[in-house]
């Protein structure tokens, strides 16, 4: 990774908060990112009551013991990190990060810290470090990594989401993801963008009357079909802002012959429990699961989405029954086989254009989907170049971790976040980058306007639409 | 004076070593068995042990890492490594009083390239420990015992050398001696209680960071039941 740090000018635009005094003031925290008003009072205790709470019940536990019995504080995750690149704040080196929480662990957690403490009267949890932790935790990105490069093998992006999740417990946590999960779990609409069921009908029939045109062929969005052989599920924002992408979807399915099927009663795959709360994140998969149950399909698919899918992959195993519950696939992964089997033709001509693939962090970073998206972009785009580093390796939009649907940190995202990916963009050259991933998306589009870069951001099916071929 | 080195080279050798073996195995026996309690609280048992085990083998012979990222601090610390391990194990002294103790006896280090390599892990040592205190960044990250354990472990490595290829005074070689068992005996002491017990438990990380992430099933209501939040909104 490039190791250019921002200007001085930059950092103050990164930044500038819009937040008002008197807010700040009331809310005795002081982070770039809104939070709902909350009890304020003996926060250190109730962060600690929080932090045994979720010890008691989760797994959290045996990996903070392994992980302060091994920390060797060698620094060498700083290089690897996109955002300490950037700024070059220690607040922002995973290893600093990781501390913050750690030594609360030990401090209050084990029989050593506690007598040490205990003896020594110190160390014992402040508000400064209550406040500490609430900015650096989301100043992270989630991309891990950090986690792959650390040489005893400390999981920072593990500590960061436990970080995230005590605090959420104690009223911390960005306003823009917990109001959209409130409406997902408890609103009228059940998703987080508030989309009433009508105004989803209207959007897929209209896009449906667009298909028709457009390619001459019957293409539909199948809507509550029992016994389908995949549950199809996107992030629900890409029913307002990525049409072709669902075109493209909808397109392979209908030259491929799938049986699929979307649901009417709940439809979002969003699930911002991964970025936050772990109970939240339980009952988002609860949720999409018992459609897949209602409506009796095999298979659950996730769209274009990085952290739907794999809170999807991952989670649904752990709160739906383990290797008996249905499995879970992200829509590239039946795009090439359908492509593989001969099933899916495209045309090489319609995409003339240079372009690029970002690797989302939730698809590249554990190995799960790297060279399948590759191979279905190689079968139609003929001037394709990779970015360096790339796949399990590859660089963060700026916007992982939830912190792309916090819109009031734009330019932190833009001149910080999303600084070395910037960089990775500009030297290939492309004039069109590809992004599977709903988040990646809204971010690159966001980073290219901030950033000059004369490139159009898509979803892969968005160009699969335009080369697909019908027989 | 050479009673106190017949005491440090019998008795508390063989206490400290002991302090040291089942200090070790302890921290072994906890990890595993809080990895054994995750795996069986775990809603998903299936792991990816397999990637888990390339990653441990990765990071234990790091090749491909120094190549990739900071080649020259890489370098320098697996030499360290490399020179904490077969040195103090393979030496032909120390081989030669296991087996006048013990009776056991294993393949040794040639004379020169023990000599070479303890110079190397004493350089690699002083190299890593001005790395440290000369960044601003490391500095930040710095506990006392970071800055501790490369004089400690350089100790006996200074010592031994001196004991082995300076000619000194006898009462000087028995002091050189003393301090060279005596910082020995102080590493084993503190070895399982400090970060030094990554020399066990680290090849276990790849396996702890597959496992964390596999939660309990349902652990929303246990939570919310312990914090006094059921029924309450998002």
């Amino acid at each position: 990774m490039r190791n250019s740090q921002i200007t001085e000018q930059e950092r103050q635009k990164a930044f500038e908060s819009k937040k008002k005094a008197e807010v700040v003031e009331r809310q005795h925290l002081h982070v770039r990112y809104h939070i709902e008003d909350m009890d304020v009072s003996d926060r250190p205790k109730r962060f600690l009551t929080a932090f045994a709470a979720i010890l008691r019940h989760t797994n959290y536990r045996f990996a903070l013991e392994h992980f302060i019995r091994i920390s060797a504080k060698c620094g060498r995750c700083a290089v690897q990190c996109p955002i300490y690149t950037a700024t070059g704040d220690v607040c922002d080196i995973p290893c600093y990060r990781s501390e913050l929480l750690l030594s609360v662990y030990r401090r209050h957690f084990t029989l050593g810290g506690m007598l040490k403490g205990r003896l020594l009267g110190s160390g014992y949890l402040t508000d400064e470090m209550i406040d500490e932790m609430a900015d650096t935790f989301w100043n992270c990105t989630a991309c891990r990594r950090c986690t792959m490069e650390c040489p005893v093998g400390i999981d920072h992006a593990l500590i960061t989401h436990l970080g995230r999740f005590i605090l959420s417990e104690i009223g911390i946590a960005p306003r823009a993801l917990v109001v959209s999960t409130r409406e997902q779990l408890e609103g009228k609409t059940g998703n987080t963008s508030a989309i009433p069921l009508p105004a989803l009908i209207d959007t897929l029939e209209f896009l449906e009357e667009d298909m028709k045109e457009e390619k001459g062929v019957d293409i539909k969005f199948p809507m509550d079909v029992q016994n389908a052989e995949y549950l199809f599920t996107p992030a629900v924002s890409d029913f307002l802002m990525e049409a072709e992408t669902l075109m493209g979807i909808a397109a392979v399915f209908t030259a491929t012959g799938g049986s699929w099927t979307i649901s009417t009663e709940y439809f979002d795959a969003i699930n911002y429990g991964l970025f936050y709360n772990d109970r939240i994140l339980e009952r988002v998969i609860l949720k999409l699961y018992g459609q897949a149950e209602r409506l009796n399909t095999p298979k659950i698919l996730i769209g274009e989405c990085g952290h739907a899918s794999r809170s999807a992959k991952q989670y649904v195993p752990v709160h739906c029954g383990g290797k008996d519950a249905k499995p879970v696939f992200n829509i590239l992964e039946y795009t090439y086989d359908m492509l593989k089997s001969g099933k899916l033709k495209l045309d090489p001509s319609v995409i003339t254009e240079r372009v690029t693939y970002h690797d989302p962090c939730n698809l590249a970073r554990l190995g799960w989907i790297v060279d399948k998206p590759r191979e279905i972009i190689k079968a139609f785009c003929k001037n394709y170049v990779e970015m360096t580093p790339t796949k399990e390796e590859n660089i963060c939009c700026g916007g992982g971790g939830g912190i792309v649907s916090i819109d009031e940190v734009r330019s932190y995202r833009t001149i910080i976040g999303g600084k070395a990916k910037a960089d990775q963009i500009r030297a290939t050259g492309a004039k069109i980058l590809i992004a599977p991933c709903a988040n990646c998306k809204k971010q690159l589009r966001e980073l290219v306007e901030d950033q000059g870069i004369d490139c159009e951001v898509v979803g892969l099916h968005d160009l699969i639409y335009k080369a697909i071929i019908f027989e | 004076m050479q009673e106190f080195i017949d005491f440090c080279r019998g008795p508390l050798f063989r206490l400290t070593f002991l302090v040291m073996i089942f200090g070790l195995i302890r921290i072994l026996i906890l990890d595993i068995w809080g990895a054994v309690e995750a795996y069986r609280n775990a809603g998903d048992k299936n792991l990816a042990w397999k990637s888990a085990f390339i990653k441990t083998i990765q990071w234990l012979f790091p090749v491909k890492h120094v190549v990739a990222r900071r080649p020259v601090y890489s370098l320098i610390s697996i030499l360290f490594h490399i020179g904490l391990i077969v040195v103090p194990i393979f030496l032909l002294a120390h081989v030669q009083l296991w087996k006048t103790s013990v009776g056991i006896a294993w393949w040794t280090l040639p004379y020169d390239w023990a000599n070479y390599l303890t110079l190397l892990t004493i350089a690699c040592s002083v190299a890593l420990l001005l790395g440290r205190a000369l960044s601003k960044t490391s500095r930040t990250l710095s506990r006392k015992q970071d800055y501790l354990w490369p004089i400690l472990l350089l100790l006996p490595f200074a010592t031994g050398y001196i004991c082995a290829n300076v000619t000194v005074s006898p009462s000087m070689y028995q002091l050189v001696m003393l301090t060279h068992m005596l910082s020995a005996e102080v590493i084993f002491i503190f070895l399982p209680f400090t970060k030094i017990a990554h020399c066990v438990v680290m090849p276990l990380s790849q396996f702890v960071m597959t496992l964390a992430w596999k939660f309990p099933a349902r652990i929303d209501k246990k939570i919310a039941a312990t914090l006094k939040k059921e029924g309450q909104s998002v």
